[in-house]
């Protein structure tokens, strides 16, 4: 954080940017920036017995039954930051996070594109903020092939296509205009390009 | 059942005689930042492909890999057989550039059903039987994953459009291939470069049954999907590691930091 802010003091920065939760197994974390937040008040929850789920799974958990405030009065959106890139068999289970957890809104967010669900449960309608993302977009049968997929709003639309690993899958597709809409028989992952500016 | 060996002998030094299935190395390079490895694997390729952009990565990092030497010296040795794809992202003097060194330029900018990675692997697959023809073909192809991730996907997407053909897409972290369910696999672990982080995925389709030998977790006649169970953050212990699946899984593992 203190590098995204290189003209103000660092440690006027750290305790500006400070976490409420810090959860997961603590195998990464480094002592000196424990003790920090800890001394801060941030709340430090170890998981460290629980090596059935990744860390991001545990985050979605504590999100989910814990934080009620957070659920109560409006519908939850967890953005989350890192889940993709690096270990490739981290970013798959981060990926599964997203298919695990499909009745919450989870949007995985890297520099470049950010992703997620679009429950078979529900049509929808994508509106897109052209100011910050697109035009590149992706729609991706991950865990099962969909015998139909609709959209409108792409400029290669789908019309009750078959998409599936191996064969059709919609990637390097463009959004041409500001409404999106897809349904399906399978839950699809979105991902669209987020501008550099 | 035929058993299919896999090892990533690709990123020794030297690759060893006698070792495995030989393999005959093709090199497909896409427009990420190159693998801190990438003179490895080009030493080992028979055959190096630039995809569209991946030719101003060669330009521009490879020169970087090599700080003590004077960049127009490492830009000749390391110069690519082909350059393929749609033409949209190359820079023109890196184009000028590597065609007066010989290279073969082919424009497929009118082709747009698919991706530059697509073109390439058939390209090497249709038109390189030297390559192709004593040994088994490997192709290598760095710079598929990370950047955006529809990218990412497609890329993914073609190893199981081309699940007959062995793929390596590699990062600097991981590297990632198909196992096709047509055959068991017998995985060899070089494990000074590779490991011990692996995964194996069902993309695409569930797995009813897969079983493993090897690895931390091992499945028996386990169930996988997304949404349910995928194996992630599994650990191999020792140098091999057997797969059998009612489907087609992606093998990933992590790459040493050296």
């Amino acid at each position: 954080m203190p590098l995204l802010f290189p003209e103000e003091d660092a440690s006027d920065v750290r305790r500006r940017y400070k976490p409420d939760v810090i959860k997961g197994d603590m195998d990464s974390i480094r002592k000196e920036v424990l003790d920090f937040y800890r001394s801060l008040g941030t709340e430090i929850i170890d998981k460290s017995h629980d090596q059935d789920t990744t860390d991001l799974h545990k985050c979605i958990t504590y999100i989910r039954d814990f934080a009620p405030d957070v659920n109560k009065s409006s519908q939850l959106c967890i953005l989350v930051a890192g889940a993709l890139g690096g270990r490739y068999d981290h970013e798959m289970g981060n990926l599964n996070v997203l298919y695990c957890f499909s009745a919450l809104r989870i949007v995985l967010l890297s520099d470049d594109s950010l992703i997620y669900l679009l429950p078979r449960t529900h049509h929808h309608e994508i509106h897109i903020q052209t100011s910050v993302e697109g035009p590149h977009c992706g729609l991706i049968p991950i865990g099962v092939p969909s015998r139909s997929s609709t959209t409108t709003g792409l400029r290669w639309n789908l019309n009750n296509t078959e998409m599936r690993f191996g064969g059709l899958i919609s990637s390097s597709n463009i959004v041409v205009g500001e409404k999106v809409t897809v349904q399906s028989d399978t839950d699809l992952l979105w991902t669209i390009s987020i501008k550099k500016l | 059942m035929d058993l299919m060996h896999h090892s990533s002998t690709f990123l020794l030094p030297t690759i060893p005689l006698h070792h495995g299935p030989s393999l005959t190395y093709a090199l497909v390079v896409l427009n990420q930042t190159l693998p801190r490895f990438a003179p490895l694997l080009w030493k080992h390729a028979q055959l190096r492909l630039c995809a569209d952009g991946g030719a101003n990565r060669v330009f521009d990092e490879m020169p970087l890999l090599f700080p003590e030497e004077d960049a127009s010296d490492v830009r000749r040795r390391y110069k690519p057989d082909v350059i393929k794809g749609d033409m949209d992202s190359i820079r023109k003097e890196v184009l000028d550039f590597y065609r007066s060194l010989g290279t073969e330029i082919i424009d497929k900018s009118h082709d747009q059903d698919t991706t530059d990675l697509h073109k390439c692997i058939t390209y090497i697959r249709d038109f390189a039987p030297d390559v192709n023809k004593s040994s088994q073909l490997c192709i290598l192809v760095a710079g598929a994953l990370g950047g955006r991730y529809d990218h990412e996907m497609g890329n993914l997407n073609v190893l199981y459009c081309f699940s007959a053909l062995r793929i390596v897409l590699l990062s600097d972290d991981s590297l990632i291939y198909l196992l096709p369910r047509t055959h068991h696999h017998e995985i060899h672990i070089q494990t000074s470069v590779e490991g011990p982080h692996c995964g194996l995925i069902p993309i695409g389709v569930p797995s009813r049954s897969s079983t493993t030998t090897g690895l931390r977790w091992n499945l028996n006649n386990t169930e996988m999907r997304f949404g349910g169970l995928i194996s992630s953050s599994n650990i191999v212990v020792g140098e091999k590691v057997t797969v059998q699946s009612d489907t087609d899984l992606l093998w990933t593992i992590s790459i040493k930091k050296l």
